[in-house]
C-alpha cells in the first residue's frame, strides 16, 4: 500500500498547480489583528512607520484551489493543521503573489484505517520575486473503506 | 501589571509565558470567519453545526493560531515571528472556555532564536490545538 503513497509524490510533489495574486488591504489586515487580539501598534496603527500585516495572515489566503485537478479523492478532507514561516513583512498596500504546490504527502495507518495525510503550501512573492512567507495546509482523510 | 520580555537575555529557558484567555464567543468566531471569506454556517450558527455532526459551531484553526501569535507579541513585543506550526487535534467550540499555554523550550542565544511549545486546553484539561513557534529576538 505504500506503492500508492509513492505514485503520489513522484506524480505531484513539488509542483505548482494554482498561482494567484491578492491585494493585500489595511482595513482587512487591521480587522484580522483587532480580531486575534495583537496590539502591537505595528499591526493596527496604518501610519506606525513598520506597519505591517499580522505575521499569521497569510494563512487566510487561500489559492484557486486546494489540491491539483487531478487528484484522485480518497474521501472528505479535515482541517489537521496551519503552519506558517515568515521571511520578510507582508505590507499592506502591496499585491503579493501565492504559489502553489504539495509540499507532503504520506499516510498513517490506525485503529479506524488508513488516514492520509497532505500538506499544501502556498509560497508568497513580492512583485520583485522576494520570498515573503509559506503558508501551510495540512488536510487529513480517512480512506474510504471497500463497501463504503 | 505583566512583565514584558525585551531582549533574549531576558528570557529563562523552561519559562511559562502568562496563560491567554481568548475570546471564544461565537460572535468573535463569525466576524473573524465572515472576515477571511469563511462563511460556512460551522462557524456562526451552534444549531447548523451540529446538524454537520459537529459538537457546535467551531473555531477556525487559523484564529486559534492567530491567538497564539497575540500571545507571544503581548509577551515580547519586540519579538518577530519566524514560524508557527499548529495541530489541530479536535474541534475548539465557540462559547465554551479554552486557555493557552505556552513554553520556552529552546533558547539559541547566538542565533537569537527562541523556541516555544503551545498547548491549547478546554476546562477538562483536554489539549485541543498544539503546536510550536520560534520566535526572533
Amino acid at each position: 500500500m505504500i506503492a500508492d503513497i509513492e505514485r503520489l509524490q513522484e506524480k505531484y510533489l513539488n509542483k505548482d498547480f494554482d498561482v494567484k495574486n491578492f491585494l493585500i488591504e489595511a482595513e482587512t489586515t487591521v480587522r484580522f489583528a483587532w480580531l486575534s487580539g495583537e496590539t502591537h501598534p505595528k499591526f493596527i496603527d496604518t501610519d506606525h512607520p513598520d506597519f505591517q500585516a499580522p505575521p499569521t495572515f497569510v494563512g487566510s489566503l487561500a489559492g484557486s484551489r486546494i489540491l491539483p485537478s487531478d487528484f484522485p479523492r480518497f474521501g472528505v478532507g479535515m482541517d489537521a493543521g496551519k503552519s506558517v514561516e515568515c521571511f520578510a513583512p507582508v505590507r499592506p498596500g502591496d499585491e503579493i503573489i501565492g504559489k502553489s504546490h504539495l509540499h507532503e504527502i504520506y499516510a498513517k495507518t490506525g485503529r479506524s484505517g488508513r488516514m492520509i495525510f497532505i500538506v499544501t503550501r502556498i509560497e508568497f512573492y513580492d512583485k520583485k520575486e522576494n520570498h515573503l512567507a509559506n503558508s501551510d495546509s495540512r488536510i487529513v482523510i480517512a480512506e474510504r473503506q471497500h463497501g463504503n | 501589571m505583566e512583565t514584558k520580555v525585551k531582549s533574549i537575555e531576558d528570557v529563562v529557558f523552561g519559562e511559562e509565558l502568562p496563560v491567554y484567555l481568548p475570546d471564544t464567543s461565537l460572535k468573535k468566531s463569525a466576524e473573524f470567519a465572515s472576515l477571511v471569506g469563511w462563511e460556512g454556517a460551522r462557524f456562526s450558527n451552534h444549531e447548523k453545526a451540529k446538524e454537520e455532526g459537529l459538537a457546535g459551531a467551531m473555531m477556525p484553526g487559523i484564529l486559534n493560531q492567530a491567538y497564539f501569535s497575540a500571545m507571544i507579541h503581548r509577551w515580547a513585543p519586540n519579538s518577530t515571528l519566524l514560524s508557527i506550526d499548529t495541530i489541530f487535534r479536535a474541534p475548539v467550540i465557540a462559547d465554551q472556555e479554552y486557555s493557552m499555554q505556552a513554553t520556552v523550550t529552546d533558547i539559541d542565544e547566538d542565533q537569537r532564536i527562541i523556541e516555544i511549545d503551545l498547548i491549547m486546553s478546554n476546562q477538562k484539561k483536554e489539549t485541543r490545538v498544539l503546536g510550536t513557534a520560534r520566535i526572533g529576538l
